[in-house]
């Protein structure tokens, strides 16, 4: 039975029954409660346990920036969350809530013997606690810390929920629903701007929801706010609940978090859990109100403390009376009325004690009239119960003297020390903030964006302000957008107005030591935290959370910052802007991961690039490599096979007869223009003027730096036409250096470049039977030594398709690549596996062509080279252009450093032993028994096994290496370091015997 | 996510479609041969990097895919101007990037 | 023509591929515009964005500003591919055959907007139908067609289109679920 619901009170339908669980046992709340509203509806107030000291916790808000009550939470299988917010949750059927953070049951956990032993936790107490033995802080502190303190438990299962993203342009953004955003929506959507309101509550209202009692418009305040909700919907106003902003950037970019099914029992098919708004407005108005500030006294935070507006929004929106007995401790006039709604709702206040000598006098009648007794000038110097408050200290503070104290016995305590203008967002814009003498807060200053602020976020107060600023503010956004618009402020009647004071950690008597009043509950910083902190050195804000860890919670110290500060710079002796304010930032609250990472998880993580040929790979069990974002056939094993012994036959059956490669992924850019030879020869190290037309050149392309940037083959088709190609992953980045070249530097060059990567399925056929495969599918290009010789390009008809052949090789092996529109790529390959049935044709991967590449010596850029090769260094000089008088990168291969002596150059290395295989990247050095540290004289770049050769064999970039061939170095393997002869890297057919047919 | 200014698109887009391309203004020299290795290496490696107002290159490129100059404000990371390569920076007499060729002014019109 | 139709009884979007098209890249300068124009029948466009249309279905949207996308039925590329080679010597340019660089898919119904503001950040309600842009979609380059109120067209590198027409499909099914 719910004990605390009060019969007709509450925004929701009181008919339908939501059950829960809660540590394993059985509840019943109503459609429309938070966790928290269902559980204090039950009377169950004790919901966590303190992170450092284990206290018992209750709620101690009725929103987002709740620091005790974090639960974990199931909604079903793998659906398991930790750190919930109860008072944000939503109940659904069936949703198991749990406690977290205690070893035991809730009610006795095992660990609140840290609380007894607090003086050991005090400020700064890893940094001097755990200093010594120094050992022990990996073996045995941090372990037990972290067990120990912690927040709920990690999920050990993947996510099953979708998340969802979306991009969103709109003129006027309103951020927060609450009286002001209402205010300033409907203003601005009355003008004719296109407006989005977001909230991130359930319903939108903001504090209309928690003060039924306002009237508006001569219409009591629900009633008006369904009629602006019509209204603005009418107007075709966007309008998203449980939608938070989560973070504020450049030029009115916003993030916000909308959650979708979290309190749906049986969300739809295919619906995601969340979705990420990318929000573009041209104006923002933020309009989020204030967050009410706890008092810190002795015992501030037992089960039963929570703040008064908190009480206020349990009774009036959730129809729940958290106590029956409650005691006001406040400095604020806006707890009275949190305590009359209560009062009139059938509770029996204990008192309302007043901080302030002087309450506002409207507040004091209305307490006459309702017989509360109110103490003005008093402190609270402590409570007691163990888990649920029973009874509060009050004492009358007089010249700074505290008196005599008495116990006031009440079952829970609603405080109010005053409202903090809730500026996270503003902030997060590098909007400036200042400190406002007479309200004792930071106020918005100066703006770095297109927005404004409204209502309580600039410090107003009382219905009637927000409503009116809020117009006034919507007015102004609408002008702005060049709208006309005139300003209408609703009239407001039984407004709530008040004011109130700003204190530090409340007057208390007996030892000052001995009192627990906690500034930050999540992370169990009190008063007395700060004052050490000061004490111990620290004067400006930031290092004092750093040190007390003050504000650094999930929370962000949305209730603990101010107070904190309060307290600092009362113990430093300096004004609270002189001791400055943490910086925000984003996200506001807590963000799943899954909000953040939208689709892009799964099969959808990132793009995987497939070529025309990938199908066939497939269907014939390839293994797949990743390669920038292509995925590349590797090797195909037949039954069997491990990747050793498919790569080794590969490599036989090509160098035996013929082997068949998808070599599709090859950047392409077509090169055309009057000026296209000039281009060539200005962006390549070789020269360009004297290659024929239907020949091809190895083409080797710098940065100007000097460092080799990409590789590749280039075919002259025409007079004013190139068909280059690049390395797979260079495509993109060879491109867009070309073309910045062309469009800064070379602007009076007429030529164009196209990329024609995709355009083309490039197959390349290897081996002494190449031509013979590949002569029966051809028309149009005779295929001889003598009419087509290596390093030939024509354009001719392969297997029926427009085809541009090369007679080129990366094999070492009598090689043709073979270019056909995208769409033919499959039925080209297809038709050439059919041809070469009869020579035992075999498809392979890239790593049988890394294989046969390294047996001839060829580099692959990136692998070989690093970014700090020259040519000369890869021993590629011979593809530098000797009579040009300029190129890219060509003024830096005289740089001092680039022809100093001990550059490290590409060379072969061979082991001792034919079997040992080198680990790329294994380190290379000249005597291995030098004293340490070694001196290290290069790496090993590519290391494999060739069938060819019948062992292993590697290419290594060592300094001076071409001056070392012959002799020995050593390289340390996982067995040991290992013998190996520097040699050439020529290592197969060094004469080229192989390409003369 | 900034937005962009295209001076050739001439229209203000999200920055996903743009790339960052370096300092603006620091013009290739036209016979790098020439020069010593001090001078070689100052085009190479010297850059202004200051706080505040800083000439920077930028590429369309997922939409016209043309390099142009911006101003950028590198406290506030705010946008202060963008315009076309070859053209000077705005309120100086500095020679832009690329000498106007015909091409570019022709494209540019 | 419809190749592959995922169209579902009450679907608010759909989303179909499109047989591929003759199409060419056309680069040249200011100066061969007219020449360029005249040999494709139609007037290229100077602002980026706005596209051409002649007869036999040739289109010429505006990516650059010496850059054009040449459109016209896949029969009509033989005819277009001989008339610039014929053309250059008069007029230098660049005309690239992309036909098979890029498939097309297709993207109509009331949600079609919707739909694409999940992968792109532009601001889609300012592309007037009969424009087409070169954007980004879900991180990949596309040229994107607005060819009425609820119909877009997007042409994506062929490697890339698997990719994107996935997270089309989780969009589909996310509106679907009305959500
Ligand atoms: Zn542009």
């Amino acid at each position: 039975m719910s004990t605390h619901r009060i019969a007709g009170k509450g925004r929701f339908d009181h008919g339908g029954p939501v059950r829960f669980t809660f540590d394993g046992k059985r509840y019943e709340g109503r459609r429309g409660d938070t966790i928290a509203s269902a559980l204090l509806a039950h009377g169950v107030h004790l919901m966590g346990r303190s992170f450092k000291y284990h206290r018992p916790r209750g709620p101690v808000c009725a929103g987002t920036e709740e620091p005790n009550a974090l639960v974990e939470t199931s909604r079903g299988k793998g659906r398991f969350e930790p750190n919930t917010r109860a008072t944000a949750q939503e109940l659904r059927e069936g949703l198991e809530v749990r406690s977290q953070n205690r070893i035991g049951s809730l009610a006795f956990d095992l660990q609140a013997v840290n609380d007894l032993v607090h003086p050991l936790f005090s400020a700064g107490f890893y940094y001097k606690t755990f200093m010594w033995p120094r050992s022990f802080w990996d073996r045995v502190y941090e372990p037990v810390i972290r067990r120990a303190a912690g927040l709920g438990r990690a999920p050990d299962a993947p996510d099953p929920d979708r998340y969802a993203h979306r991009n969103l342009h709109t003129e006027l953004l309103v951020i927060g629903a609450g009286p002001a955003g209402l205010a300033a929506a409907l203003a601005a959507a009355r003008a004719g701007a296109e407006v989005t309101l977001v909230d991130e509550h359930a319903e939108m209202g903001g504090a209309l929801l928690s003060d039924p009692d306002v009237v508006i418009d001569g219409k009591p305040a629900w009633d008006w706010l369904a009629a602006a909700l019509a209204e603005l919907d009418r107007l075709g106003v966007r309008r998203l609940t449980r939608t938070t902003a989560i973070g504020y950037y450049h030029q009115n970019f916003v993030g916000l978090c909308q959650k979708l099914t979290d309190h749906l029992d049986e969300p739809p098919e295919g619906a995601p859990r969340e979705r990420m708004w990318h929000v573009r407005a041209v104006r923002v108005i933020l309009a989020q109100g204030a967050l009410e500030k706890p008092l810190v006294f002795d015992g501030n935070d037992r089960p039963g403390v929570m703040l008064a507006g908190a009480a206020q929004t349990y009774l009036n929106r959730y129809g729940v009376l958290v106590g029956d007995t409650p005691a006001i401790v406040t400095s604020h006039d806006s707890a009275y009325h949190a305590a009359f709604d209560l009062a009139d709702a059938g509770a029996k206040v204990a008192a309302i004690v007043d901080v302030r000598a002087a309450p506002g006098e409207g507040v004091l009648v209305e307490a006459r009239r309702r017989g509360i007794e109110v103490l003005t000038s008093h402190t609270v110097t402590g409570t007691n119960g163990r888990l649920r408050v029973k009874s509060l200290r009050v004492a009358p503070v007089s010249g700074g003297r505290v008196g005599a104290a008495r116990t006031i016995a009440c079952d829970c305590v609603l405080m109010c020390g005053g409202w903090t203008p809730s500026l996270h967002l503003f902030s997060h814009t590098k909007g400036t903030l200042k400190w406002d003498e007479a309200l004792d807060a930071f106020l918005p200053d100066r703006s770095a964006e297109e927005c404004h602020i409204a209502g309580a976020g600039r410090g107003l107060w009382g219905y009637g302000a927000a409503l009116a600023d809020g117009a006034e503010i919507g007015v102004t956004a609408a002008r702005a957008l060049g709208l006309d618009a005139e300003a209408a402020a609703p009239v407001v009647e039984r407004d709530r107005t008040g004011t109130g004071e700003t204190f530090k950690e409340l007057p208390t008597d007996g030892d000052a030591g001995r009192k627990r009043a906690f500034v930050d509950f999540q992370n169990d910083v009190t008063a007395k935290d700060i004052r050490l902190a000061v004490k111990e050195g620290m004067r400006s804000i930031e290092h004092v959370k750093r040190y007390t860890t003050n504000g650094m919670a999930t929370d962000q110290g949305k209730m603990s910052n101010v107070n904190g500060l309060m307290i600092a710079s009362d113990a430093v002796g300096k004004a609270p802007p002189q001791v400055g304010l943490t910086t925000f930032r984003p996200p506001y609250t807590p963000t799943t991961f899954g909000a953040f990472a939208g689709y892009h998880r799964g099969r959808h993580f990132e793009v995987t690039r497939r070529t025309p040929i990938d199908p066939w790979a497939e269907a014939h069990g390839a293994a797949f490599e990743p390669v920038s974002l292509w995925r590349r056939a590797w090797y195909f094993p037949k039954a069997g096979e491990d990747m050793d012994a498919a790569v080794a036959r590969e490599c036989a059956a090509t160098r035996g007869s013929v082997g068949i490669f998808d070599a599709s992924t090859l950047g392409k850019i077509e090169v055309q223009g009057p000026d296209a030879v000039e281009f060539m020869n200005r962006m390549y190290t070789n020269p360009w003027t004297k290659l024929g037309i239907g020949r091809a050149r190895y083409g080797l392309l710098l940065g100007e730096d000097g460092y080799i940037r990409d590789d590749g083959v280039i075919g002259r088709l025409g007079e004013d036409l190139f068909h280059v190609t690049t390395t797979t992953g260079g495509a993109a980045r060879v491109l867009n250096m070309m073309e910045d070249y062309i469009q800064t530097e070379w602007p009076d060059l007429k030529v164009w470049l196209t990329s024609t990567t995709e355009q083309w399925a490039t197959v390349a056929l290897n081996g002494p039977n190449a031509r013979r495969v590949l002569e029966p599918l051809v028309e149009g290009q005779d295929l001889s030594a003598e009419a087509f010789p290596h390093m030939s390009v024509a354009e001719c008809t392969v297997a029926g398709f427009p085809a541009r052949l090369f007679r080129i090789s990366f094999t070492g092996e009598l090689g043709f690549e073979i270019n056909v529109p995208a769409r033919h790529g499959l039925a080209l390959w297809e038709a050439l596996m059919k041809e070469g049935e009869r020579y035992d044709i075999c498809p392979y991967g890239t790593e049988t062509m890394h294989v046969l590449r390294a047996e001839k010596g060829f580099i692959i850029v990136g692998q070989d080279t690093d970014g700090t090769v020259t040519p000369d260094d890869a021993g590629l000089s011979w593809a530098i252009g000797k009579k040009k008088a300029d190129f890219v990168g060509m003024r830096s291969l005289r740089r001092p450093d680039l022809v100093a002596e001990g550059r490290k150059q590409l060379v072969g290395l061979m082991t001792e032993d034919g079997d040992v295989k080198l680990d790329e990247g294994a380190q290379v050095v000249a005597d291995p028994e030098q004293a340490l540290p070694m001196k290290m004289i290069g790496h090993v770049t590519s290391s494999y096994y060739s069938a060819a050769l019948g062992r292993h064999f590697a290419m290594a970039l060592v300094e001076g290496g071409r001056d070392l061939e012959g002799r020995d170095v050593f390289v340390p393997t996982p067995e040991g370091i290992r013998r190996a002869t520097v040699t050439t890297t020529a290592f197969y057919d060094p004469a080229g015997e192989r390409l003369k047919v | 996510m900034l937005l962009i200014h295209c001076p050739y698109c001439d229209e203000t887009l999200p920055e996903a479609e743009f790339a960052y391309a370096g300092e603006a203004h620091v013009d290739r020299p036209a016979d790098p041969m020439a020069l010593s290795d001090d001078e070689w290496a100052a085009f190479l490696f010297i850059r202004s990097n200051p706080k505040g107002v800083h000439a920077e290159r930028w590429r369309h490129v997922h939409g016209c895919a043309r390099f142009f100059n911006a101003e950028r404000d590198t406290v506030t990371d705010a946008f202060v101007s963008t315009y076309r390569a070859g053209e000077p920076r705005p309120g100086t007499k500095c020679s832009a990037g690329a000498p106007a060729g015909d091409d570019m002014k022709v494209a540019a019109e | 023509m419809t190749m592959h139709d995922t169209r579902m009884p009450d679907a608010t979007v759909t989303i179909e591929d499109l047989a591929p098209d003759a199409r060419f890249s056309l680069r040249v300068g200011a100066d061969g515009r007219a020449a360029a124009s005249e040999t494709l029948g139609l007037d290229l466009p100077v602002r980026v964005g706005d596209v051409a249309r002649g007869a036999e279905e040739r289109t010429a949207l505006c990516l650059g500003p010496d850059e054009w996308l040449i459109t016209a039925p896949a029969e009509a590329g033989g005819a277009i591919a001989r008339a610039f080679a014929d053309l250059y010597d008069r007029t230098p340019h660049s005309l690239v055959d992309v036909s098979d660089r890029e498939v097309t898919v297709r993207v109509t119904g009331p949600e079609a907007l919707t739909l694409m503001t999940i992968g792109c950040p532009r601001d889609l309600a300012r592309l007037a139908p009969g424009r087409a842009v070169r954007t980004v979609f879900d991180g990949a380059t596309v040229i994107l067609w607005r060819d009425a109120e609820d119909t877009f067209r997007m042409d994506v590198w062929r490697s890339f289109a698997p990719f994107v027409r996935d997270l089309l499909e989780i969009g589909r099914a996310e509106i679907a679920a009305g959500l």
